[in-house]
């Protein structure tokens, strides 16, 4: 197997918080390769969008920093790369669509300038070409009538066009990694449907891999090849998505996977309660504590999880676990 | 559009009536009179005559009459006749309003210009040196009054190390109209814009780094990071466009107290413009010449706030209608 477009190796990422420098993401390990779709699952403060971030040299310095660890892509390390040599990777090679196109956005520049600036800047393209590209890209992620929409400012459009134009600007210049950070938490549901479709559309055209992060287990069952479930900054639990979705291991993927609301079928049925995992995600004051991290919330807690914090271990083709409940099945 | 302009320019006439109209009632309001004034000047007169030269001034007339007479002659583009002068009060603004103006828009624009430079570089080194130099120096731009700022310029700058004059816009022996003349001019213009500069230095200085400081947290500025802008850009292109918004918006909103401030720093510098011909109105009670130069300045911060206007549309798409 060749070497993996991006691989990540122990990366740790901490914040400032006061005095004390606290690793909010540890330990974190994994591989994206050509063309895949990963999905990065957990709850909010999991730690997600900063190893997003970190990803593209982006984490807010001050407060925070990458402290350990590698990024390597193609085999180039992007921690303690310089400013310039990220430039020329940031929405050339590795581009990230946020969560919030309401913001996203510059409010004083038409949309097609802010596509058309990104292929001026990576490709040294002229004032027109750029501006024919940005058109030809406004077409791609279907903007009705782009001659026009282009010469429209942010505030003209819905929220699902300005995600349609984050997504143009990030694949303008067809990377070969695409980050989506909660791409349609802010937008409605039939939209957030419309966006994935374009989503896995473009993959096809463009042959990115994409890093889709998300707490909607729905849209990872849909849209993603390999899962991995992220806890208080730790990897928990990755496999892929088939195994994922049927055999969760660890307790918190199987909370994660019953809090998905059903519809009930017949009128005759109550709905099921709506399941929810007890107690919330520790702040980053409380990380690095001994034991389980999750073991708190954990309905099956064993004294075990509360002193000593569980390695990840293999499980079968592709799949890892971090929980010592896995140990005492397989002993 | 053309609906929303003649709305404004109807707000516009009535806000100039009001102000008309306010002024003169407060002048009136106010003990003495011209003819008073001039009385005094002239060594004494009897009732007889004073109730003459009264008349002649139509002072003794009703209020409302004289506001009517008043407004009428001003629709018509009179302002009056200022007899301390002995000339028509609108060629006295028009000789007055180039020095005004020079003082004026210098002060204000290079506190923009270096205030917003200022706040720029410190806004992206926020615990640099220069950073909190800027927010000591504009705090004590901000606490310390004009007049005294102006003093202790003087004594630094023209007694202690004898640089700059102390007064006047001109040097008697430059000839008018020559390159020589205009460096005299800008030479003299140095104190007196500085004085009543430096507070909006301060507040720009401050204004630009705080709404530097909050836009470079914006999703849009990480937008254009993660696009792989180079920094400048983002920084020039990006951020600052939007961080100049709020100060466009005081700038418009502040000239006339900087014409205001522009009153008391002629006279410290006996800058020959409407601040000091002001001045003097008050002191003779030449009240025509004060109802002109306080009709004047309400023109020009009307003048002022459409200018802002169309410049704020120019920066900021999001303002279309009214």
């Amino acid at each position: 197997m060749s070497a993996p477009l991006l691989s990540v190796r122990d990366l740790e990422i901490s914040f400032r918080l006061g005095t004390e420098e606290t690793a909010v993401v540890r330990d974190l390990s994994f591989d994206l390769g050509e063309g895949e779709t990963l999905g990065i699952v957990g709850e909010s403060g999991c730690g997600k969008s900063i190893t997003a971030l970190s990803l593209l040299g982006l984490v807010p310095n001050p407060p925070g920093r990458v402290s350990a660890g590698q990024i390597l892509f193609q085999g180039q390390d992007l921690v303690g790369a310089s400013e310039e040599q990220l430039n020329r990777i940031r929405g050339n090679e590795i581009s990230m669509v946020f969560q919030e196109p309401m913001t996203s956005l510059n409010p004083v520049y038409t949309v097609g300038e802010q596509i058309a600036e990104t292929a001026r800047v990576h490709f040294g393209s002229s004032r027109a070409e750029a501006w024919d590209r940005a058109i030809e890209m406004l077409k791609l992620v279907g903007i009705p009538s782009p001659e026009q929409r282009a010469h429209n400012f942010p505030h003209q459009l819905s929220g699902g066009m300005r995600q349609r134009v984050m997504i143009a600007i990030a694949l303008v210049c067809e990377p070969k990694i695409l980050i989506a950070d909660e791409p349609t938490t802010a937008l409605d549901v039939t939209v957030q449907a419309q966006i994935f479709d374009l989503f896995r559309e473009l993959q096809d055209k463009i042959g990115a891999a994409i890093i889709l992060i998300t707490h909607d287990i729905g849209v990872v069952a849909q849209m993603t090849n390999r899962v991995m479930v992220m806890y208080a900054g730790r990897k928990i639990e990755e496999g892929p998505v088939a195994g994922f979705i049927r055999d969760p291991r660890h307790p918190y993927t199987r909370g994660l996977i019953s809090c998905i609301p059903r519809l009930s079928m017949s009128p005759s049925d109550m709905p099921d309660p709506l399941f929810e995992i007890p107690g919330v995600v520790p702040a980053p004051r409380e990380l690095g504590a001994p034991g389980c991290a999750f073991a708190p919330r954990c309905p099956h807690a064993m004294q075990r999880c509360r002193v000593q914090d569980p390695a990840l271990s293999r499980i079968g083709e592709g799949r890892a676990v971090a929980c010592w409940l896995e140990e005492e099945v397989a002993a | 559009m053309i609906k929303g302009t003649l709305g404004k320019t109807a707000n516009t006439v009535i806000l100039l009536i009001a102000v008309l109209v306010l002024n003169f009632a407060m002048i009136h309001v106010a003990p003495g009179d011209p003819v008073e004034a001039l009385v005094g000047e002239m060594g004494g007169a009897t009732t007889e005559q004073i109730a003459e030269l009264r008349a002649q001034f139509g002072l003794d007339q009703p209020l409302y009459v004289q506001i009517g007479k008043y407004l009428w002659n001003v629709a018509q583009g009179d302002l009056g006749y200022s007899y301390y002068y002995d000339q028509p009060v609108t060629s006295l603004i028009l000789d007055r309003i180039g020095p005004t103006l020079l003082l004026v828009t210098t002060a204000l624009f290079s506190a923009i210009v270096i205030g917003t430079v200022l706040g720029v570089f410190s806004a992206q080194r926020r615990n640099s040196l220069l950073s909190h130099l800027v927010t000591v120096l504009s705090l004590a731009g901000f606490s310390a009054p004009v007049f005294w700022i102006g003093i202790m310029l003087i004594l630094l700058l023209s007694v202690a190390i004898p640089i700059l004059p102390i007064s006047g816009m001109t040097s008697s022996e430059v000839p008018e109209g020559t390159f020589w003349y205009i460096l005299d001019v800008a030479h003299h213009l140095v104190l007196p814009a500085l004085t009543l500069g430096l507070i909006y230095l301060a507040f720009y200085s401050r204004l630009s780094r705080a709404s530097m400081i909050e836009v470079l947290q914006t999703d849009y500025v990480r937008t254009a990071r993660a696009k792989g802008l180079p920094r400048r850009m983002v920084i020039y292109k990006h951020a600052l466009r939007n961080a100049v918004l709020p100060v466009v918006t005081f700038a418009g909103l502040q000239f006339g107290q900087v014409i205001s401030g522009a009153v008391l720093v002629e006279t410290v510098f006996a800058w020959p413009g409407l601040g000091t011909l002001a001045f003097d109105s008050i002191l003779r009670r030449d009240t025509t010449t004060l109802l002109g130069i306080l009709f004047f300045s309400a023109l020009m911060v009307v003048v002022m706030n459409i200018l802002t206007d169309i410049v704020y549309r120019r920066i900021d798409p999001r303002i279309k209608t009214a």
